[in-house]
């Protein structure tokens, strides 16, 4: 009923209520993994995500995200990655290595300062970075620059950021498991956190 | 033809603004047959009642603090040339007067589409210059100098409509010589237009041939041959700070119309540089701070240098107050105009994103991955240039997706290689063995281990010695 305060209150993602999937207007990518729609509803556009884990574990999970995304004409960024990213794994998944950009820096204040470039930059579609350190003003900041660009932020991060207040939108723990990863949802557009899954690597 | 003239009027007072201090009173003084006398002055000398015409005494009367400079033509000279830089890229035409630059710009308005779109360019560009400029347009040389100087912002475009603008002009303000300024006062004629209103012979029997030929030149009817100036193939500029600079925000400005410069000059020649080399000079004989900035590509256009330049400055330690800022640039290539080159066809709309992070961080660290045909882990991942990487045949099984930069060598306890305890290894192996032809030869079966917790690694034994090696990550 449009015109009611607290329709109004809904529509501008104000007010959440407590059995909507997510937030209205919130947009999403697939994440490939039919498991993890279930849980998640798909990595959240405009928006930067949280990966916490004990050996910064994850990027199997943004596999299929690479390889879809990589099919439009924008950056998919990987800043400060910890090793180098295994080619013939991407190639393997299906993504194409053309839209590629590694941004090979160890300093951490410009591993920060070129993720707020890139998520802030909507010729990028997707930022990976694996901060140490990161405090939530900052991490507040990469969030904003998501949401102005247009793009998706993912933070690989070890488990002892869980006490963290965040401003990231999704924020999940991931496990390794015998058969894959598992995934707990801590928080998530709109949303609680609290379920689980198992994805099968 | 047509003629751009730029008249800088504060010149003679802005050639010496630009080293000191902008708040103090300051008049600039030349000598007239009568006495010492104030030329130009700034604002503040302006508030104290000085005013140019002024004789020095009386200037001095009306403000004791009035800071004074002789006229310093060679150091207008010098300023006129290094704006002509900028101007470049409006014409390979230039000639100067005094105070004046004078460039033909009739071959140059089809690039600009259009007269109207090149004064735009001059008007948007020339206030970051940080001189007071004003302009005229017209047929002659002689005529756009004038409309300069007396009817700022006209745009005469035939030699017919030039009649009609220049009528009101007083013809003392046509030239400066001597013979024909007291000819006129002799005469009684005090309007270029009053002249021109005289049937031709009857001004020739009055004024003599000189004013005649003048007209001529002023209305086309007379060639009017000007030396066109030669820059010089390289780009090298400075500019004297107004004061001493401790913070970096400061230097923005002064490097914007360094920028603006080089980039009327690369501009005007049709290229583009991919290095700039900056020289920050310091006070009390200090060494210069030097830095150079690299670019992934050419580039030319100064809004965009400009903002490559905020990046790196703000990295660049000032160890001692800045007085003086230079940039030299002697490497220039080709310019591609955006849009037509490789880079651009692979589809990325926004380059500029990576100059800015090339420059801050180094081009070096802004790469693109490929993967080169090849069954050597290490050689099957390839470094390039971002937006260049090719992709090879999918390999099968499965596989890590972290490699390590170099395989890390495992220590063996009991026969089992250890990473943070011991290996657990999983399934058969693979094996691989290539590279004979160029020396890199690998001969190694590599397994998937799993260690205490729970990580899955990317190891092999080489074959010939039995060692291990951890060389990739599972997630």
């Amino acid at each position: 009923m449009p015109g009611e305060p607290i329709e109004e209150l809904i529509s501008q993602g104000a007010l959440w209520r407590g059995r909507a999937p997510a937030s209205p207007g919130q947009r999403y990518e697939p994440t490939g993994w039919r498991v993890l729609d279930d849980c998640i509803g798909g990595w959240p556009r405009g928006a930067v995500c949280e990966l916490l884990s004990p050996g910064r574990q994850g990027l199997s999970l943004l596999l299929p995200l690479l390889a879809y995304l990589s099919r439009s004409e924008r950056w998919l960024a990987w800043v400060g990655p910890p090793y180098l990213p295994y080619a013939p794994a991407l190639v393997a998944a299906g993504v194409d290595l053309q839209r590629i950009l590694l941004v090979q820096e160890e300093d951490r204040q410009q591993c920060l300062w070129a993720s707020e470039q890139l998520l802030r930059s909507s010729s990028c579609a997707l930022v990976l970075a694996w901060p140490e350190g990161l405090q939530a003003a900052q991490l507040r900041r990469l969030q904003l620059a998501a949401e102005q660009g247009g793009g998706t932020g993912v933070l690989f991060r070890s488990l002892r950021a869980t006490a963290q207040a965040s401003h990231a939108a999704l924020r999940l723990r991931v496990m390794p498991s015998p058969i894959g990863l598992d995934v707990a949802v801590l928080k998530r557009p709109g949303g609680w956190g609290g379920q689980h899954c198992s994805v099968p690597l | 033809m047509l003629w751009l003239g730029l008249y800088f009027p504060e010149l003679p007072l802005e050639v010496f603004a630009r080293t000191d201090t902008p708040d103090v009173p300051l008049a600039v003084i030349v000598h007239r047959k009568n006495g010492e006398q104030v030329l130009r002055c700034n604002r503040l000398a302006r508030a104290a009642g000085v005013r140019p015409g002024l004789r020095l005494q009386s200037a001095l009367a009306l403000d004791a603090s009035l800071q004074m400079h002789q006229r310093d033509p060679a150091r207008e000279q010098e300023t006129l040339r290094e704006l002509a830089f900028w101007a470049l890229q409006f014409s390979s035409r230039i000639s100067f007067e005094p105070s004046l630059i004078l460039l033909e710009i009739g071959a140059s308005l089809r690039l600009f589409n259009g007269l109207e779109a090149l004064l735009q360019r001059v008007i948007a560009e020339a206030p970051q210059l940080g001189f007071e400029l004003a302009w005229g347009v017209a047929p002659t040389p002689m005529a756009a100098g004038l409309l300069a100087r007396e009817r700022p912002t006209s745009r005469v475009l035939n030699e017919p409509a030039l009649h009609a603008e220049l009528e009101q002009i007083p013809l003392a303000r046509l030239t400066r010589e001597r013979a024909i300024r007291r000819l006129v006062e002799d005469i009684g004629l005090h309007t270029i237009g009053e002249c021109l209103a005289l049937p031709r012979p009857e001004l020739a029997r009055r004024a003599g041939p000189l004013l005649l030929q003048l007209f001529d030149r002023l209305l086309g009817r007379a060639p009017d041959p000007r030396e066109a100036w030669q820059p010089p193939a390289h780009f090298e500029q400075g500019v004297e700070l107004q004061a001493e600079i401790v913070h970096h925000n400061a230097l923005v400005f002064p490097a914007r119309r360094l920028l603006l410069a080089l980039g009327g000059f690369l501009r005007g020649r049709g290229i583009a540089t991919q290095r700039l080399e900056w020289s920050l000079q310091h006070r009390d004989g200090h060494p210069d701070t030097r830095f150079r900035q690299g670019l992934l590509k050419a580039e030319r256009d100064p809004e965009h240098l400009m903002e490559l330049f905020r990046e790196r400055i703000e990295r660049v330690r000032l160890e001692a107050p800045v007085i003086a800022l230079r940039l030299r640039v002697d490497d220039c290539l080709p310019y591609a105009e955006r849009g037509t080159d490789l880079f651009e066809s692979s589809g990325d709309r926004d380059d500029s994103l990576l100059e800015r992070l090339g420059s801050r961080l180094g081009p070096q660290r802004i790469r693109g991955l490929g993967m080169p045909a090849d069954h050597r882990p290490e050689q099957s991942i390839a470094l390039c240039p971002p937006g260049h990487g090719r992709s090879g045949a999918p390999p099968r099984g499965e596989l890590p997706v972290w490699l390590l930069p170099r395989p890390r060598p495992l220590t063996v306890s009991k026969g089992v290689p250890q990473h943070g305890g011991p290996l657990r290894l999983e399934g058969g192996h693979r094996r691989i063995e290539s590279g004979w032809w160029d020396g890199q030869d690998i001969a190694r079966d590599y397994y998937q281990a799993i260690n205490p917790e729970g990580a899955r690694l990317w190891v092999y034994q080489e074959r010939r010695s039995g060692k291990w090696f951890l060389h990739g990550l599972f997630d």
